[in-house]
């Protein structure tokens, strides 16, 4: 058996199901956008749908609130996850207890999570209550505007809690791996710690923390249920927006969300690559 | 795990996946005019799959546990209430079905529904129609009675069954507000004198839709001149007076009408936690199921208002793929019975308004109707029937919530 | 000197930890007390009456939660177990050979990492709806696949770089058949990846709301499905009940597999390899 062969072999079941269905589903999504699907009579492609999300003023904001919640989410969370992670390789009391919880964590469905945030961080919610308690303040809208707020606070606030462990469980293991030696060298050589992790520890676990949060900001960029629980009516964003257009009983609008799902797969993909080269270069230089 | 525990947990989940229905009564045409014996007889053995707003536990019990033994003992079908949290996405799935050529073999065997989910349905084809003579309780509709033959202004035809009848009501904390704004006028000028204690759910939301309605109507004198078909010209009109109300409005709504609530459960939230002083809904007794389930406050008051409130009735309607139409048509007849009506108007079992004459009724019925005791803090039936408004028709409340969405929502 | 400064910096951590710990629990805290509570209103801290009702309703037969337990959890071992079929064997094509067209394939397979799943499932939701597969648990299964499958081929992609496929051929040269080569040798040097890629698609199917809410067309009624009915109508009660049934399974999994997960494993390095 030849190698080109078995690999072929190795790789074709996967492959193929992931052909099939995740690029059937984006050619399909593709077609229905142009109004094209000739199985239903529809043989004239067009740019109707497209133009009508290209004039809707909701979609532009909508699209900068989406990416102001991925991008602002996926930066807090990784610098919380490498802080989280130095403070996780070394011994302290309660370290075991902080792992368990940071794995625990990553089994906990977002959408449980968005609801908790909800409970505690609305203006009637627990710290709102606390606040009351000790006098801070006089009624629930005294208390700063955390969910269904305009800068997607709370929903920013759950990706953080969910992600953390994420970025952190994949950078700490990177670190475990590594070890601490290169650093021992470097401020053997007369590095501060600063120096000594900006340059040699941050480089080596660099790979590790950028594929973890490619993933972050493309789940954060595309997440459906955290948004619709903690957002705002208005703009909604991207995925709420869609799949508002989708199931609307106006048969027109399909197109339209068809027309937006392409988008936001064509814009996050174009947005991880740019974050992906943009951030490689600033480590390198 | 260990491997077979896995495999059992598989077969398992493979087997709950939609197998052959035992017996297709897809063809509706063929069953109109068949005896009631027979419809029963091919019903016997089957399931049907009732898509309703799932996010009441009170409806949940009813509808499972009461509609659904009754099918199970007397008829021998399987009732599956398929929970939703929008009636839309079951119209929805109509809809795809249509559009992909799934023309007897349907998903969704009956809805709970009005207003544009009925007019979709209607207008697209989706409804199957003309069979309501069929069933026996039928006698017990009132179908001289516009507010049912009509469903928000278009006309039943015979594509769906009522229900129940709700009508618009507010509610106020006792324990924090003294006396609450009995009309449209005075709420306006209470919510501007209370900054901040006063929101409604963003149309399209079915209930933050309704509220817009009554200040439409407010602002165009009273509903008399809107009844009828959709008018361009006295809309216009009538929506820039509305337009002009609400935006006026908006500083002193919560968090000054920057945001508004996406549902009417979200603002439930903020009056039940004092963010908001107010709260309405189309269901009055929700206010008595609420306070039982400690959602809201005890303290918690429904009232109408002196201008009127709209009213609307809620039906039940079978797709035209339903595969298992004889098995609908009879949880549509046991609905209607005067016994379901009777239990779902039980304040602590539902508490909504009966859709049939309870006068066609049994007198044993009729006595148990007159004995019910309403919850004491849901607004009184009969204060709300002295002002009742109607519904407009659908095409001029589509108009009226995207007027909403551009000129006051953004 | 030295000693105060460790002192300080023990005292800093144990600071910083016990901080991380609170945040870590807070949002499952007023879940769980709302799941006891009978009205809980603002400004009380803590409810002022107490109630198992919700959780009498949640373990009633009527609100269906147990059913949709046993579904998600069905659901969830027949997406891992599919993904694990056939992620294996792309992760050993990926780790183990250097072959033209490579990266290609990787794209492809890491693709669906992504690209967000509402940009793919309207498409797929047409082609189902055609195909009979919507409204159903194989439908849902299937689409879950889209996202299982690369976390579970990334992962073996990483453990199969650091393998070495010598034991194989020694097995094999001393006379072991091909299925017993892999029995006895090569899947327990993969089972650590097998376990914590396992993990992470089973957890990926267990949290999916969009997916299984389209394809499923509110049949297939998953705990999320529940869980997001509740929470979108004000039932803070029992959302808080379906809360805390929803967070035990993948608790308990994690008990079992959690020594795999620690740093020192590989498998967990395995994301790093994108």
């Amino acid at each position: 058996m030849s190698d080109r062969f078995k690999i072929g072999l190795l790789l074709f079941p996967a492959l193929s199901i992931i052909v099939v269905l995740f690029f059937g589903g984006l050619l399909v999504g593709l077609m229905r956008s142009f109004n094209y699907m000739p199985v239903i009579g529809l043989t004239q492609p067009d740019l109707s749908a497209y133009v009508s999300v290209f004039t809707d003023k909701e979609f532009y904001l909508s699209f900068l609130l989406t990416f102001h919640i991925a991008f602002t989410s996926t930066v807090i969370s990784c610098i919380l996850a490498v802080a989280a992670a130095l403070l996780l390789r070394r011994q302290f009391i309660g370290r075991a207890v902080v792992n368990f919880l940071f794995q625990l964590n990553l089994t906990v469905p977002h959408l449980v999570g968005a609801i908790g945030i909800l409970y505690l961080f609305s203006q009637s919610g627990s710290f709102a209550r606390l606040a009351a308690e000790w006098g801070m303040i006089a009624g629930p809208s005294d208390f700063p505007a955390l969910v269904f707020d305009p800068y997607a606070i709370g929903i920013i606030l759950q990706y953080v809690w969910k992600e953390v462990p994420f970025i952190g469980v994949i950078v700490l293991a990177n670190m475990q791996s590594i070890g601490e030696d290169y650093e021992s060298v470097a401020r053997s050589l007369g590095a501060s710690r600063w120096q000594a992790f900006r340059h040699v520890l941050l480089p080596l676990i660099f790979p590790g923390m950028l594929s973890a949060s490619v993933m972050v900001f493309a789940f954060t960029f595309g997440a459906y249920e955290i948004p619709a629980i903690l957002g705002a009516n208005y703009p909604a964003a991207l995925p709420v927006l869609a799949y508002r257009h989708y199931t609307d009983v106006d048969l027109a609008a399909r197109p339209e969300a068809m027309a937006m799902a392409i988008i936001i797969a064509l814009l996050s993909a174009v947005m991880i690559y740019f974050y992906v080269r943009f951030s490689r270069q600033r480590v390198r230089s | 795990m260990n491997k077979t525990l896995k495999w059992a947990f598989l077969a398992s989940s493979l087997s709950l996946a939609p197998l052959a229905v035992s017996a297709d009564t897809a063809d509706g045409e063929s069953l109109i005019g068949k005896s009631w014996e027979d419809i029963t007889a091919m019903a016997r053995g089957g399931e049907v799959n009732w898509f309703l707003w799932g996010g009441s536990d009170n409806i949940n019990q009813y509808v499972s546990e009461y509609i659904g033994g009754i099918l199970k003992e007397d008829y021998d079908i399987k009732l599956n209430r398929v929970g939703l949290s929008d009636t839309v996405e079951a119209v929805n799935i109509v809809l795809g079905e249509k559009e992909s050529g799934v023309m007897d073999k349907g998903s969704v065997d009956m809805i709970w529904i009005n207003g544009e989910n009925f007019r979709t349905m209607k207008q697209g084809g989706l409804a199957y129609c003309g069979y309501t003579d069929t069933l026996p309780n039928n006698k017990l509709v009132n179908w001289d009675n516009p507010a049912i033959a009509n469903d928000f202004g278009v006309p039943v035809d015979g594509c769906e069954v009522p229900w129940s009848k709700a009508q618009f009501a507010f509610a106020y904390d006792t324990a924090r507000t003294e006396t609450p704004p009995r009309s449209i006028g005075e709420l306006i000028d209470w919510a501007k004198a209370n900054p901040g204690k006063f929101t409604y759910p963003a149309p399209p939301d079915f209930n933050g839709s309704v509220f817009v309605r009554h200040v439409f109507y407010h602002a165009a004198g009273g509903v008399d001149n809107l009844l009828g078909d959709f008018d361009q010209a006295k809309f216009d009109e009538v929506a820039e007076k509305t337009w002009a109300i609400l935006n006026d409005l908006e500083p002193s709504l919560w968090r000054e009408g920057k945001t508004y609530p996406t549902s009417i459960a979200a603002m439930e939230q903020l009056y039940a936690n004092s963010e908001v002083d107010l709260t309405f809904n189309y269901e009055p007794a929700g206010v008595g199921l609420n306070i039982e389930n400690g959602v809201f406050p005890p303290t918690t008051q429904g009232y109408g208002l002196t201008d009127g409130t709209i009213g609307n009735t809620n039906y039940t309607i079978i797709p035209f793929n339903s595969p298992n139409k004889a098995a609908a048509l009879v949880l549509q007849n046991v609905l209607l019975s005067g016994e379901a009506q009777l239990q779902k108007a039980l304040p602590d079992v539902w508490g909504t308004k009966a859709a049939i004459e309870v006068s066609r009724t049994s007198d044993d019925i009729q006595a148990k109707f007159a004995a019910i005791k309403t919850h004491p803090n849901v607004a009184p039936a009969a204060e709300l029937a002295k002002a009742a408004l109607p519904e407009l028709q659908a095409s001029w409340i589509s108009a009226i919530e995207k007027g909403w969405i551009e000129n006051v929502g953004n | 000197m030295q000693r105060n400064g460790s002192l300080l910096g023990s005292s800093f951590r144990f600071l910083t930890g016990a901080l991380l710990i609170t945040w870590l629990v807070l949002p499952l805290i007023p879940l769980a007390i709302w799941s006891f509570a009978k009205g809980w209103f603002y400004p009380s801290l803590l409810p002022k009456m107490w109630s198992l009702k919700a959780w009498k309703y949640a373990f009633s037969d009527t609100s269906g939660v147990l059913d949709s337990l046993w579904l998600t959890i069905g659901i969830s071992l027949a997406a891992t177990f599919l993904s694990v079929l056939v992620g294996v064997p792309a992760g050993r094509a990926l780790g183990m050979y250097q072959f033209k067209g490579k990266s290609a394939v990787e794209l492809l397979i890491l693709a669906p990492m992504i690209v967000p799943g509402i940009a793919v499932v309207l498409g797929i939701h047409s082609v189902f709806i055609s195909m009979g597969l919507t409204n159903s648990v194989p439908g849902v299964i299937l689409v879950h696949l889209i996202p299982t499958i690369p976390y579970m081929v990334l992962v073996m992609a990483g453990i199969f770089a650091n393998y070495d496929p010598a034991f194989e051929s020694q097995a094999r040269s001393l006379g072991a058949s091909a299925p017993k080569t892999f029995w006895y040798v090569t899947l327990p040097a993969i089972m650590p990846g097998i376990i914590v890629g396992g993990l992470f698609a089973f957890l990926v199917s267990w949290s999916q709301y969009i997916l299984t809410l389209l394809i499923g067309g509110g049949r297939v009624v998953t705990l999320p499905l529940l869980l997001f009915n509740f929470a979108t109508s004000g039932r803070n009660d029992i959302t808080g009940a379906i809360g805390m049934i929803y967070i035990l399974p993948g608790i308990i999994i994690l008990i079992l597999t959690a020594k795999h997960l620690s740093g020192r494993s590989g498998a967990v390095g395995g994301f790093g390899q994108i």
